[in-house]
């Protein structure tokens, strides 16, 4: 090993002549100690493929990341989890500590140097914390790789153990790139482009950047406002420490600078690899002369329809001062605003009108609680700008990542965010929340409605909700939904340009805004409304009565649950069982998990509440990837709604399946116990179930197996259901995932949404198929998803001969008096007829005709 | 921190599928063998396990004194990560 001494006296040398014709093999020392781990083998590949730089993994037994060798912090990341150190001779080493760490943005590091700072090889750089890391970040694998170029040799023989300190890594010398030759002429510059990248250009990024420019023969630099850096050294990209939103240039001086320039332009663009938000190349949006048009549609949020006029609602643009003469003033005074919004939210969450909007509220409490905003801002604030301007800046970055990280969920989270945001950024402001005027018979459009604006909202004034973003998960929907208001997303942005005061038919049924409605039409939609609240009251008044056709034949309804309050309100509207209790909701709201003993004994007063002669169908549960859960970790799936879903989860966790059943068996007896398997797609998968549940009936010493069944929601099992039936005693069809799979369309999606229908005659011939397979071997079929609450359904699914319909609870009276009018003939030729229609536009049209002429032929009874 | 949000609004929207705490998986005793059962002081010694960051499992033990890690070594587990708390890291390696 050499000495610093002896270091320095060579570099001395070196200086007084050609860098690279004096040499002398340096040894790296293990930066920590571990078990090592071959480059190849890291799960990482810009790692594993040595575009960085060869050089060694370790998986780290301690905690204090040390020098390698001596030399200067080249580059120090913000977030402490990658550091540089070039050598005297020019040498440059890259630590980077675990994968994907970058994301932590700072937590769980501790920098015990600077950038800049001259250090001696083996001491201490950074310090973290790896049960933080261990249980935040994907892994700990720390890197340790030579960027300038030079061959290394491995010290360490088969050992796969090494200690901090130990030598284990020779750089010969000599084999360095040679340095890029000057190169004179005119520079040429790129246009400026935005960076997308959600964390800016580190590592990852940063090195496709450097192996693309290292592929031209031009000098090439990359320049954020005064700083650049050279755009074939990964250290000196990262050194930028560029952040989402940066907005960049490439030049370039040589022969090829314009390739080059065209390259990497169109590499950064594309995100070096990463996905990047689409904020940063915004879609052209398409203007169609549709200003005379008086028909917009969307996509139905609630259900229902409405006649009033526009109002818009727009969000208040704030002035914001970018500079501050006292950080220490604008740190309070952020401090003060979070805590005024804090006590706003509460307010709003203690006098919310219900559960959803108060969980939405407590949501947004989480968010002004979570540290890294706060970090960021603080940051800002430190470096002299005012609070309102580093709080919005915050606020903006994140809101960008989110809607970058390609989940609809979390981009309509984005519109929470920018909520937040704007109550504290209006609390700094001092300025005062606008309270809205509503004039009577108000439809609302707005891009989007934010928690805020409709927590403050006169309901009674209020008839309907129109937005241009959104989607099924948004808050217009759910609210809407709520408060029994009709509501649609998803309508052109010119929408936005209605003059306020102009009357409006809005109806939500059909996905459709009428500006200039048919008064004949409004009538018919009034008087429409004034029937169906009759005949409300009169389902109800008939919820007992057994749903049976008018030609004697009887459909079970049953009721789709997740509580006793549930189960009992279901047997009061005249549920005649469960045709699907979520077993997920034991989890609901604990701060432990619940005991075996606990399940059972829940499992056992729902199952009472329906008594003996009842089907009571508990699904086991229903997870995976597609819903994030905690108590269940597993690995983050590219493709969740294809992954670990459902009974291939619970059959990796077999324990977890064993304690299930166990706590429903508990409950056999007290109702006619039926478990159902989600998402079986394979034979193996129920046989597997039916032997852990085989076990366990054995194992209680039941005289009598319970009923196992599974939910027929992937289109293998629809399409193998003939060998499925003799091994069950029952189907259920999922129609939401099945017209998802079947479709291959997310009906969350927002452009997708209106197209994912479950009246798709596809899904359809899948239902009608499994049916014919079931009744073959004796078994009934329910159908428990959305679907089978849609009263236009119900002659459908009648007529394809489905024996049960399970329902969310509310709609047990309206679905039973449904049936009380039809007549089963008459709905198997009509769903012969509609089997062959061609797509669910026509399905639904054949149906409303079909519904219209009922209606008459009740009204003339 | 997108974790927590999404879970945050999961539970907002679908309620019931959220559970507040994590819960102590209990089904994956299968990289833990009778010999390292033992080095580690029994089962009954194990409060939680849970498998993470690609390579390693997470311990928390009762009694972290009853670990011992020259016999965990000699039973398979190339590296031990002795943490505040009882916690303990066993580094594994990449699964296969």
């Amino acid at each position: 090993m050499l000495s610093g001494l002896a270091l320095h006296r060579h570099f001395k040398e070196s200086l007084a002549g050609d860098v690279m014709a004096i040499t002398q093999p340096l040894q790296l020392l293990a930066p920590l100690s571990g078990v090592l781990l071959p480059l190849e083998q890291v799960p990482d590949p810009v790692f594993s493929s040595r575009v960085i730089g060869d050089g060694l993994c370790i998986d780290p037994t301690s905690q204090t990341l040390c020098a390698p060798l001596s030399g200067v912090v080249s580059n120090l990341q913000h977030s402490g989890h990658a550091v540089s150190i070039t050598g005297e001779q020019g040498q440059q080493v890259l630590l980077h500590i675990g994968l994907d760490t970058v994301n932590l943005a700072g937590k769980g590091f501790t920098c015990l140097i600077e950038e800049g700072q001259q250090v001696t090889a083996g001491q201490p750089l950074i310090e973290f914390d790896a049960d933080y890391l261990a249980l935040h970040a994907r892994s700990l694998l720390t890197l340790m790789l030579v960027v300038s170029g030079e061959a290394v040799t491995g010290l360490v023989g088969d050992s796969v153990l090494v200690e901090t300190g130990q030598p284990v890594l020779r750089l010969d010398p000599g084999a360095a790139a040679a340095h890029t030759p000057e190169v004179a002429g005119p520079a040429l510059f790129s246009e400026p482009l935005i960076l997308g990248n959600p964390q800016g250009l580190h590592a990852r990024p940063a090195a496709l950047l450097a192996q693309a420019a290292k592929g031209f023969a031009a000098n090439i630099c990359l320049h954020r406002r005064e700083d650049s850096a050279n755009a074939k050294s990964l250290v000196s990209i990262m050194a930028l420490q560029t952040v989402q939103g940066d907005a960049l240039q490439v030049s370039a001086v040589g022969a090829d600078a314009e390739q080059a320039i065209q390259a990497l332009v169109a590499l950064l663009a594309s995100g070096c690899g990463e996905t990047i938000s689409a904020a940063a190349s915004p879609e052209p949006r398409v203007v169609l002369d549709d200003a005379l048009d008086p028909l917009w549609r969307g996509v139905c949020a609630s259900p229902g329809s409405a006649f009033g006029q526009v109002l818009q609602v727009a969000e208040q643009r704030l002035q914001i001062r970018e500079a501050a003469t006292s950080p220490q003033q604008e740190r309070e005074s952020l401090e003060r605003a979070l805590a005024q919004a804090r006590e706003a939210l509460q307010l709003l969450r203690d006098s919310a009108s219900g559960d959803a909007q108060q969980e939405i509220f407590r949501a947004h409490q989480e968010l002004l609680d979570d540290p890294s905003l706060l970090e960021q801002a603080d940051a800002l604030i430190a470096t002299g700008k005012s609070a309102a301007f580093a709080w919005n800046s915050a606020i903006e970055v994140t809101a960008e990542l989110f809607k970058g990280l390609g989940s609809s969920l979390l981009a309509e989270r984005a519109v929470d965010l920018a909520d937040v945001g704007q109550r504290v950024l209006k609390l700094l402001l001092g300025v005062q929340e606008q309270a809205l005027n509503l004039p009577d018979q108000a439809i609302l459009i707005a891009e989007q409605l934010t928690p805020s604006q409709t927590a403050s909202l006169d309901t009674t004034k209020v008839l309907g909700f129109v937005t241009v973003g959104g989607g099924a998960t948004s808050h217009v929907a759910i609210l809407a939904r709520a408060l029994g208001l009709p509501a649609i997303c998803g309508l052109s942005p010119r929408v936005l340009s209605l003059a306020n005061g102009t009357r409006v038919l809005l109806d939500a049924d059909r996905g459709e805004l009428h500006t200039d409605p048919d008064p004949q039409r409004v009538q018919q939609l009034q008087a429409l409304r004034q029937q169906q609240r009759q005949r409300q009251q009169q389902d109800l008044a008939q919820a007992a009565h057994p749903a049976v056709t008018r030609d004697g034949h009887h459909l079970e309804v049953t009721a789709n649950i997740a509580s006793l309050a549930e189960a009992e309100q279901a047997m009061s509207l005249g549920g005649e069982g469960v045709g699907l209790l979520r077993s997920e909701f034991l989890y609901q709201d604990r701060s432990q998990a619940p005991s075996p003993e606990e399940q059972a004994e829940t499992y056992r007063a729902i199952a009472r509440a329906l008594g003996p002669t009842r089907n009571l169908v508990v699904r086991t549960l229903d997870v995976g990837g597609d819903k994030p859960l905690a108590y269940v970790p597993m690995d983050r799936e590219a493709n969740p709604f294809l992954g670990l879903r459902g009974i291939r989860l619970c059959l990796e966790r077999p324990e977890l399946l064993r304690e299930q059943l166990r706590a429903m068996l508990a409950s056999a007896g007290e109702a006619r116990l039926h478990i159902m398997l989600p998402m079986v797609s394979q034979l193996a998968e129920l046989r597997q179930a039916r032997q852990l549940l085989d076990e366990e009936v054995q194992a209680l010493g039941l005289a009598q197996r319970p009923k196992l069944g599974i939910m027929i929601e992937v289109p293998s099992a629809a399409l193998m259901a003939d060998r499925f039936a003799p091994e069950v005693d029952f189907f259920s069809i999922g129609t939401n995932d099945l017209t998802q799979y079947t479709l291959a369309m997310d009906r969350d999606h927002p452009r997708l949404a209106g197209q994912a229908d479950s009246f798709h005659p596809s899904v359809l011939r899948l239902i009608a198929r499994t049916v014919q397979a079931a009744h073959a071997h004796g078994k009934w079929v329910g159908v428990c998803g959305a679907l089978a609450s849609e009263p236009l359904a119900v002659p459908l699914l009648l007529g394809l001969g489905v024996d049960e319909l399970s329902v969310s609870v509310p709609l047990i009276p309206a679905i039973k008096a449904r049936v009380r009018e039809l007549d089963l003939s008459e709905c198997q030729a009509l769903a012969a007829r509609i089997i062959d229609l061609e797509d669910a536009v026509q399905v639904r049209e054949c149906l409303q005709q079909q519904q219209v002429a009922a209606d008459s032929l009740v009204l003339e009874n | 921190m997108f974790e927590k949000l999404q879970r945050a609004f999961w539970k907002a929207l679908t309620p019931d599928l959220i559970p507040d705490q994590p819960k102590a998986p209990t089904a994956s005793a299968s990289r833990l063998n009778a010999a390292m059962l033992q080095a580690l002081g029994g089962s009954a010694n194990i409060k939680s396990q849970q498998p993470l960051a690609l390579t390693r499992l997470r311990l928390e033990l009762h009694d972290p004194q009853l670990l011992d890690a020259s016999a965990l070594r000699v039973a398979g587990v190339p590296a031990v990560m002795p943490l505040a708390g009882g916690v303990v890291h066993l580094l594994l390696g990449l699964q296969g």
